[in-house]
C-alpha cells in the first residue's frame, strides 16, 4: 500500500478532531441553553427568586444571557479561542481555576486507577487463558462477572458502612482530613473509592484480554511454534500476548476518559473534590460556563484519545491500515 | 454377495449412540428460577405484600427487622419488605423498555449507517462519536432537563437514548457485511423500501448478533435508574422503586441502619447477576475448537 503524506495524513486527524469538538461544543451549548432552569439562581442564590423585573433584566444583561443563543455562542467562542472561559456562576472566579483547583484530585484518583486497572487485567487476563477451562479460570470468571454486576454507588455505600461507620478503620469521604494531611492520609482517603473504581472496571477489560488471548491461541502460529519447540509460556507471551495487544491498547486508550467518567459517580458518593462531582454540580444548577468547559475539556480528551488509538494501533498493526477503524469487541 | 470379494480393513465405526443429556445441562436454572420468582413477586405483590408501600408510619422510623417490618423500616417510616416488591415493578419496567428503546434506536441508526454511502456512513459514526464523547451523566442530566420533570416514562427514555451507540456498531458491522449478498440486492432491484429490507432480510440476520446486548441493556438500565434515582437525579421519593429507596442511603449511614442500604441493594444485584448471566448463555460461550497451546 502507498504511505501517505504524513503532513495530509496528521492534518486529517487535526482537522477532525477540531471538528468533532467544535460540534461538540455546539450541542452541549445548545442543550444547555434549551434546558430549563434558571442560571441566576446559581448566581445569585436565594435572592433571584425575590428580583423584580427589571432586576432580573439587569442582571440578565450583566451576565451575557439576554441575546439570542446563537449570538451567545459566538461571543463564547470567541472568548474561548482567546483562552477565556467565562466565570463560574457559583463560584464568581475564572471557570478555568476552578477547575485547576480540582483537576489534580480527580488525576490522581483515575489515574492511579488506571494504572491498576490496566496492569490488573493484563494478569488476570493472562492467568485465565493460561489456565483455560479449569477451575481457577471457572472460578475468576464467575467472580469477575458478579463484581462488575454490582453498581458502582451501591459497591460504594456497601464499603463506606463497613469499613467507615462500623469498623471505623478509614474515612468516609474526601480528599484530605480538615488542615491538610500527610501522603499517608491522602491514601487513606484514597482507598475507598479507589477500590470501587477498580472494581467497576477490571473484569471488562480483564475478560477481553482472556478471549483475545484465547481467539489467539487457537491460530495456527501457534502450533508452529509449539513444532519448533517453544515452551508454553513463551507461546503465550511472547506470541500471542503481542497478538493481543493492539486491541487491548486501542480498547485502553479509548477508555481513559470512559475510567476518568466512572469516577463521577463515585467522587458524589465519597464526596471527593474532583471533577466529577464538579460537572454534576454545574450540570444541575445551570452553571453555563463551568459546564462548556467540562464539557469540552472532557469530551476532547474522548476525542483525542480515540484518535490517538486509531494511530498507535496503525503503527504497531500493519493490518489496520486498510482504512478501517480498529474494530473494538464491545461486550457491554 | 458374490463370492469372490472379501472385505478386509476396518470396518467404518457406527456412529455413537447420542447421550441423552439431561434438559437443564448448560442452561442458567438458578439465575432463571430466581429471576422468574423475582418477577413474578413483584407484578403480583398485591397478594402477598402485608402493608401499604405508600404509608409512612411516622412513630417508627428506620426501625431494624424485627416482626413488625420484616426488612425494617426506611427514615419515613414505610414498610421495606412491601416496598421491596412493589418498587421492583419500576424497576423491572424501565428496564425493559429502555433496553426496548434503546435496541429499535440501535437498529434503525446501524441499519441506515450500514447501507449508506461511504461518505454519510462516516458522517454518522463520528457523530456516534462526539455522541459518546459526552460523559453519559452529563447528557442524561441535560436530556433530563429538556424533557421535564423525571417519571417513569421520560426516564426510561433517558436511560434508553443514552445506551444505543454499542448496539449500533455492531448492527452497522453486521450490515455492511450482509448488504452486499444477493438476496439483498434481489429485494431491492423488486423496489422492496428501506424497512421492508430492515425488517425482512436484515433485522433476521443481526438479531442474534445483538440479542446477547440487549439482555445486557435491560442490566445496565436497571443500574442506571438506581444510580440516577440514588444519585437525586431519577425518580422522586414518591415513586417507590430501587434506586429512590437507595436515595435515602445517606442518611441511613450516619445512623448506621444498615437494612436500608443492604435490603434493597441485594434485590438489585441479585437481578442483576441473573440478568446477566442469561445473558452470558445467550451469546453462547461455547467454543468447540481444542487449544492449540
Amino acid at each position: 500500500m502507498r504511505r501517505k503524506n504524513p503532513v495530509l495524513y496528521y492534518g486529517g486527524k487535526l482537522l477532525s478532531f477540531l471538528l468533532s469538538v467544535f460540534f461538540l461544543s455546539l450541542a452541549v451549548f445548545y442543550a444547555s441553553r434549551l434546558a430549563p432552569g434558571d442560571p441566576l439562581v446559581s448566581y445569585y442564590g436565594e435572592r433571584a427568586e425575590k428580583m423584580t423585573v427589571q432586576e432580573r433584566a439587569q442582571a440578565e444583561e450583566r451576565l451575557g444571557l439576554h441575546q439570542p443563543i446563537h449570538v451567545q455562542y459566538a461571543r463564547w467562542l470567541q472568548n474561548a479561542l482567546a483562552g477565556d472561559f467565562g466565570i463560574s456562576y457559583k463560584y464568581k472566579t475564572d471557570a478555568l481555576s476552578v477547575i485547576a483547583a480540582r483537576l489534580p484530585n480527580t488525576l490522581l484518583l483515575g489515574g492511579t486507577g488506571f494504572v491498576l486497572i490496566f496492569t490488573g487485567a493484563l494478569a488476570l487476563g493472562a492467568v485465565c487463558a493460561w489456565n483455560e477451562g479449569n477451575r481457577l479460570d471457572r472460578f475468576l470468571c464467575r467472580a469477575g462477572t458478579a463484581i462488575s454486576c454490582i453498581p458502582e454507588f451501591w459497591l460504594s455505600l456497601a464499603l463506606i458502612l463497613v469499613f467507615a461507620v462500623r469498623l471505623r478503620w478509614l474515612p468516609s469521604g474526601g480528599a484530605y482530613s480538615l488542615g491538610g494531611g500527610g501522603p499517608a492520609d491522602r491514601a487513606a482517603h484514597l482507598l475507598l473509592p479507589l477500590t470501587v473504581t477498580v472494581a467497576g472496571h477490571l473484569w471488562y477489560y480483564a475478560y477481553m484480554i482472556r478471549n483475545r488471548l484465547l481467539e489467539e491461541i487457537r491460530s495456527d502460529y501457534v502450533l508452529l511454534a509449539k513444532a519448533k519447540g517453544l515452551s508454553r509460556r513463551k507461546v503465550l507471551f511472547r506470541h500471542c500476548l503481542r497478538g493481543a495487544m493492539p486491541a487491548y491498547l486501542s480498547l485502553m486508550a479509548i477508555s481513559v476518559p470512559h475510567i476518568l467518567g466512572g469516577t463521577y459517580i463515585v467522587e458524589t458518593v465519597f464526596s471527593y473534590p474532583g471533577i466529577g462531582a464538579l460537572s454534576y454540580e454545574s450540570a444541575r444548577y445551570q452553571d453555563y460556563n463551568l459546564l462548556m468547559l467540562l464539557c469540552v475539556l472532557t469530551g476532547g480528551a474522548v476525542i483525542l484519545c480515540s484518535i490517538l488509538a486509531q494511530i498507535v494501533s496503525e503503527r504497531i498493526d500493519p493490518r489496520m491500515r486498510s482504512g478501517e477503524p480498529a474494530e473494538v469487541t464491545d461486550h457491554g | 454377495m458374490d463370492e469372490r470379494f472379501t472385505l478386509t480393513g476396518p470396518r467404518t465405526p457406527l456412529p455413537p449412540p447420542p447421550v441423552k443429556r439431561p434438559w437443564h445441562e448448560g442452561k442458567p436454572v438458578a439465575a432463571m428460577v430466581t429471576l422468574a420468582v423475582i418477577v413474578l413477586g413483584c407484578l403480583g405483590c398485591e397478594l402477598f405484600i402485608p402493608k401499604d408501600p405508600a404509608y409512612m408510619d411516622l412513630f417508627r422510623p428506620s426501625e431494624a427487622p424485627g416482626p413488625a417490618f420484616w426488612f425494617g423500616s426506611d427514615p419515613m417510616g414505610r414498610d421495606i419488605f412491601s416496598m421491596i416488591w412493589y418498587g421492583g415493578r419500576v424497576s423491572l419496567l424501565i428496564g425493559f423498555l429502555s433496553a426496548g428503546i434503546s435496541t429499535a434506536l440501535a437498529a434503525l441508526f446501524g441499519t441506515v449507517s450500514g447501507l449508506a454511502p461511504r461518505r454519510l456512513d462516516e458522517l454518522l459514526m463520528r457523530l456516534t462519536e462526539i455522541f459518546l464523547s459526552i460523559p453519559s451523566l452529563l447528557l442524561i442530566v441535560l436530556l433530563q432537563a429538556v424533557l421535564g420533570k423525571a417519571g417513569v416514562v421520560s426516564l426510561s427514555v433517558v436511560i434508553g437514548v443514552t445506551g444505543w451507540t454499542g448496539m449500533a456498531k455492531v448492527v452497522r458491522a453486521e450490515v455492511r457485511r450482509l448488504r452486499e449478498s444477493e438476496y439483498v440486492l434481489a429485494a431491492r432491484c423488486m423496489g422492496a423500501g428501506f424497512f421492508h429490507v430492515l425488517r425482512r432480510h436484515l433485522a433476521p440476520n443481526f438479531f442474534s448478533s445483538i440479542m446477547f446486548m440487549a439482555v445486557m441493556s435491560i442490566r445496565s438500565a436497571i443500574a442506571a435508574e438506581s444510580t440516577l434515582s440514588f444519585m437525586g437525579l431519577g425518580l422522586p421519593l414518591e415513586v417507590v422503586s430501587w434506586g429512590s429507596m437507595l436515595s435515602l442511603a445517606e442518611k441511613a449511614l450516619l445512623s448506621g441502619a444498615w437494612w436500608i442500604i443492604l435490603i434493597p441493594g441485594a434485590f438489585l444485584v441479585v437481578t442483576l447477576l441473573c440478568v446477566t448471566s442469561i445473558g452470558s448463555w445467550l451469546r453462547g460461550e461455547g467454543n468447540d475448537q481444542g487449544s492449540n497451546l
